[in-house]
Formats: structure tokens, C-alpha cells, sequence
């Protein structure tokens, strides 16, 4: 290409995803169209009078070709930009769209591998901004090491640094959980021996009395669920490894799909420490994080648990994190305030485990009966506090405090305590949320 | 405890008292329609149900018109809000009671809005946004010269004490 046509064609500039998105976005619809037929297989009836097992492979190769057509053209008209202010994306053939990234607007860049982009070394960067469902952007494919390079433009800009060729920070590994310790959590969590007691039953059921229609329709759900926790708990969290660079912690997971995350220290807005029943008896605990645009994705996509810090540790390791994220926070030694005994109307057994405390840095809450949970929020991410009375509290002279953060695990509740308790604690957070941003 | 949802400075600003009129205009004779169409299936005497249908839909219109209208009242003496040096504090609630304090520097964005007969009656709602969604700070019944003032307000304390994410 001479020379000239760079300065002939401005419009143009910009860079391409790899060519090789397409290839990804093809496989990507012949496994969703695939995974429609492989149900009506069971059932039995394909297409007409095709037979089943053809019609599954009609479906794989029209999916595969309309997903490369579709790859190949969406590929062609997008295009991305970097400045010194912002990323630039513009994509879309009938729709013309273009979205603009200011730096300081970045909350986290993750990089993300399905399976199919892994074996062609390509990965998909997702960059988060804070607020609303269409807060996430995502760029795909490129290949591995340019995502890599990319997010690390990004990081250090979205930190105020001017970079021109960003280097590979410095990261010290904080641990690695063991896969079979994951599988072990997994297998010792209540819902996932619920589904799989519940799915043995059934089958076993529905061998005895040969009812297999009516049955079917019990294991099938329940056999999903499980399905899903184990694809959730053990196949997303798998070798998972966790470190620390110079602007935040990197979370890198997952068997098949390959997930590296990273989350800057300053836009943790939460910690939300979860002891599920069987667990706290073996001293374990799950870590997960409030981030500002994560858990929009969650409700909607079950594949992406971006909000889980740490799948399964031990106490002293997820004190040691959780002092990482926000420092000088104990949640051990602090002057509780509990919920009261008239308070049991509200929760006959889990008002024991209400209480709520602060520290210089933090404000905990901690409730629950089944699953135990603490969430931990700093004062300077204080949102907003909310003091809250209904008819039958008033009666009772309770009322609970709650402290607002972004939507996320972490919900920092004092339900039903104290009236003047709850009432002193709005007070004395928000002198500490206004000492804190002072 | 009365002083348990007293401001924690100040005293609490009230919303305009036509607000409850607004209320009334919109809920009332929707009510009284509903009541209307029941007295004339009792006097059409179409049948034992419909009559009964007829009776029930009065006595539910009218009881909900009366309600409503006493509501309206209640509601909008229970509505309060403070501006502190620091932050902004809005009560609200007769049987659900409710206080709800926003740092200015936590504000995202402000929203003023108000329906075609709210803006009749020269009253608006300002909604104050935070990162959280649980943050529910709007302030319905403000007169509008005082709710654009209060918008301008909070706009330039939040950028003054903007303090990020």
C-alpha cells in the first residue's frame, strides 16, 4: 500500500480485532445450535423425518457457516482506537455504533479465553465501567499477548500514568487453590448435596416403578442445577491463582475457559466474607469482592462469577487477602453491636449472629444462620446509610441500619437492632465516611 | 422513639402540601370510576353475580377513594428533607419509616421530573443517584424554583466534594 492512502483515508484509521474472530464467533453458533438439538435427540423426534443425529449435524455446519458469515462481517467493520483521552470502538454494518472509553471511567479490564479462542491463542478483553447493564465493553478477538499489552495501556492510564510501551508489572503470587480442593468445597456445599441426593433418588425412583416420563421432568431440572453448580464451582474456579501486582490483585481461573481478571485496590467497594454451613466447621470460607459494574453481568450470565475473590480458604489466608484489599481491618476484635433478644420475632434462630462493628477503616455487618455472612465495607466507600422502621419493629423498638455500596454480594445490614443502636450507627458512619474522604 | 428519626442537624424541610393534591387528581377519580361502574351493575340488576360483582367494585372503589384520599395527607406531611454541611438527609414514611443520608460527594447524578399535572401545579420530584442502587433519595413535591435550586445545589456540592468511586 503506497504511503499516500494513509493520509487520503483518515477515516479509516485504527486497528482491526484478529482475522481469526470469525473462526471463534462461527464455532460459537454451531455449539449454541447444536445444544438445542441435543434435548429433541433424547426425546427422540429430529426434523420431520430426518433422522435425529443428521439433523444435529445440519445444525452444526448451518451454524458454523452463518457464524463465520456473521463473524467475518461484524469483523470487518470494527475497528479500535487509542488516544491519549480514550479507546475508541466502532463497530456494526447496518447500525453504526461507536463507543468512546474514557481512561479514568475504566473501573477493571479483564481478559477472557472461551475455549475455542484458547486453542487459536486469542483472548477477549472486557473492559468495565462503573453503572447500568451496558456498562461492559468488550473487544474480541485479539491475540493473547497484544490483550495483555493492551490492559496494561489501559491499567496505567486509567491510573493517570502517561505510557507509551507498557511493561509487564511486577506481580508476587498470594496463593494457587488446589483443583481438588475446589471439587472438595463443592462437594461439601448444601445445594450441591441437595441436587445430587435429590437427582440419585429420582433416577433410582424412577428405575423401580419404570415411570420414566413422569420422573423425567423432576431429574432432569435437578440434574441441571447440578450441572451448573459444578461447572460454576469447579470448572470456572479451577487452578485458580491469585497475586498481587502494583495496582491490584489478578485473579487467573478456569478449565476450559480461561478467565484473567484483575481488580484495581482502589475500586474494591467491598469484601462479603461467606461461610456456607458445612464449611465453618472445617474453618473455610469464600471470599467475593463489590466492584462497580461486576455484578450487572452476573444475574444475567451464570457462566461469569467475576465477583468471587477467593473460591475456598482457609481463615488466616482470607484475613491476610482481605487485609490486602482494605488494610489495617480486623474483623475479629471489634466492639459488636448485636442484635437484641426481642428481636427473635424477626429471625427465631439467626439473631444470634447479628451484629454489626466498625473499625478506623471499616464497617462490618455480619448476619446469618445457615450460611454466615460478614460484608466489609470501608468508610470511604460509604454510599449512602439508610435507618429503617416498620410498624411491627416500632412495637418492638428495633430498626435496622443499612449501608448502601454498588449492586454486588456485599450488603452491609444491621437488620433489626436496637433502635438507638441502629440510630447511633447512621450517625457515627456518617462522621466516619465524611472523616474518611477528608 | 420520636427523636429516631429526627435530622441529625437542623430541622426537616417539608414538601409542598400539593403534592397530596397531585395524588388525589391521579388515584381519586380512578377509584371513583371503579365505584361508579359497580352502582350501575347493582342498578341494571343484570343478575345475582353481576350484582354482587356491582356491589363489590362500590364498596371497593369507595373505600379505596376515601383511603387514598387520607393517604395523600399522611404521606406527604411524613416526607422531609435536610441539607447538613456534609450530606443530604430525606425522611419519609408514616408506617414504613425511612431515613436515608447521601454524602454530596457520593452523588453521581441528579434527575428533576415531573408529569403533566404535577407540572400544573408547579411541583417536581429530584432524584439524587449514587454507584448503589439501594440509595432510593428522591424527593417528590418540591415546588419547582426549589427544585431546580436544590438541583443546581447538589450538582455543585457533589463536584466540589466529588470524591470518585
Amino acid at each position: 500500500m503506497a504511503p499516500v492512502s494513509d493520509v487520503a483515508a483518515p477515516e479509516i484509521a485504527g486497528l482491526r480485532t484478529h482475522p481469526l474472530t470469525a473462526v471463534v464467533q462461527g464455532a460459537r453458533w454451531a455449539a449454541a445450535a447444536s445444544v438445542g438439538l441435543v434435548g429433541s435427540i433424547f426425546t427422540g423426534d429430529g426434523w420431520g423425518d430426518l433422522n435425529p443425529f443428521l439433523s444435529l449435524l445440519a445444525a452444526l455446519a448451518g451454524g458454523l457457516v452463518l457464524g463465520l458469515l456473521l463473524g467475518f462481517v461484524s469483523w470487518r467493520f470494527t475497528r479500535y482506537v487509542i488516544d491519549g483521552a480514550e479507546l475508541r470502538i466502532s463497530s456494526g454494518v447496518v447500525t453504526k455504533a461507536s463507543r468512546r472509553i474514557p481512561y479514568e471511567r475504566i473501573q477493571s479490564v479483564d481478559i477472557a479465553q472461551p475455549l475455542v479462542a484458547r486453542v487459536l491463542a486469542l483472548a477477549e478483553l472486557r473492559i468495565e465501567m462503573a453503572g447500568g447493564r451496558d456498562s461492559r465493553t468488550s473487544l474480541r478477538f485479539l491475540r493473547l499477548a497484544d490483550a495483555a499489552t493492551l490492559r496494561q495501556v489501559l491499567l496505567s492510564r486509567a491510573h493517570g500514568e502517561e505510557v507509551e510501551a507498557a511493561t509487564e508489572e511486577h506481580r508476587t503470587a498470594i496463593t494457587v487453590v488446589p483443583p481438588e480442593r475446589v471439587v472438595l468445597g463443592t462437594v461439601l456445599s448444601l445445594d450441591f448435596l441437595f441436587a445430587a441426593v435429590g437427582s440419585v433418588a429420582l433416577v433410582v425412583l424412577m428405575i423401580w416403578f419404570g415411570q420414566v416420563v413422569v420422573l423425567l421432568g423432576g431429574v432432569l431440572p435437578l440434574a441441571s442445577w447440578l450441572g451448573q453448580i459444578v461447572a460454576h464451582r469447579v470448572l470456572q474456579q479451577w487452578d485458580f491463582t491469585l497475586s498481587r501486582g502494583e495496582r491490584g490483585l489478578r485473579i487467573e481461573r478456569g478449565l476450559l475457559s480461561r478467565t484473567s481478571q484483575t481488580i484495581p485496590f482502589a475500586r474494591v467497594q467491598g469484601v462479603a466474607v461467606k461461610e456456607p454451613f458445612v464449611w465453618r466447621r472445617l474453618g473455610w470460607q469464600r471470599l467475593e469482592v463489590d466492584v462497580a459494574g461486576y455484578a450487572e453481568h452476573d444475574s444475567e450470565q451464570q457462566e461469569d462469577s467475576s465477583s468471587t475473590l477467593l473460591p475456598i480458604a482457609d481463615r488466616v489466608l482470607a484475613a491476610a487477602v482481605i487485609d490486602e484489599l482494605i488494610p489495617g481491618t480486623t474483623t475479629a476484635d471489634l466492639v459488636r453491636t448485636r442484635a437484641p433478644r426481642r428481636s427473635w420475632v424477626f429471625a427465631p434462630i439467626g439473631w444470634r449472629n447479628r451484629w454489626i462493628a466498625a473499625d478506623d477503616t471499616a464497617f462490618v455487618a455480619h448476619e446469618g444462620w445457615v450460611q454466615r455472612r460478614t460484608s466489609i465495607v470501608p468508610h470511604s466507600k460509604t454510599q449512602s446509610v439508610e435507618l429503617r422502621q416498620g410498624p411491627l419493629q416500632r412495637r418492638l423498638h428495633v430498626a435496622t441500619v443499612e449501608v448502601h455500596t454498588p449492586k454486588g454480594p456485599v450488603d452491609a445490614d444491621g437488620r433489626h437492632l436496637d433502635e438507638h443502636d441502629a440510630r447511633a450507627a447512621l450517625v457515627a458512619q456518617l462522621e466516619r465516611a465524611r472523616a474518611s474522604r477528608a | 422513639m420520636d427523636g429516631l428519626f429526627a435530622p441529625v442537624e437542623g430541622t426537616w424541610q417539608p414538601v409542598s402540601p400539593r403534592l397530596a393534591t397531585v395524588r388525589r387528581i391521579l388515584l381519586v377519580p380512578l377509584l371513583v370510576a371503579l365505584a361508579l361502574a359497580g352502582l350501575v351493575l347493582v342498578v341494571l340488576r343484570l343478575g345475582s353475580w353481576t350484582t354482587v360483582l356491582g356491589a363489590a367494585l362500590l364498596v371497593t372503589g369507595l373505600a379505596g377513594a376515601g383511603w387514598t384520599w387520607v393517604w395523600a395527607g399522611r404521606n406527604q406531611r411524613s416526607w422531609g428533607y435536610a441539607e447538613n454541611a456534609d450530606d443530604l438527609l430525606v425522611t419519609r414514611g408514616v408506617m414504613f419509616k425511612r431515613l436515608v443520608a447521601i454524602p454530596y460527594g457520593r452523588m453521581q447524578f441528579v434527575d428533576v421530573e415531573a408529569g403533566p399535572i404535577a407540572r400544573a401545579f408547579g411541583i417536581a420530584t429530584v432524584t439524587l443517584h449514587t454507584a448503589s442502587p439501594e440509595t432510593a433519595a428522591e424527593i417528590p413535591g418540591l415546588p419547582a424554583a426549589q427544585a431546580t435550586r436544590l438541583r443546581n445545589r447538589l450538582t455543585e456540592l457533589g463536584e466540589a466534594r466529588g470524591a470518585g468511586l
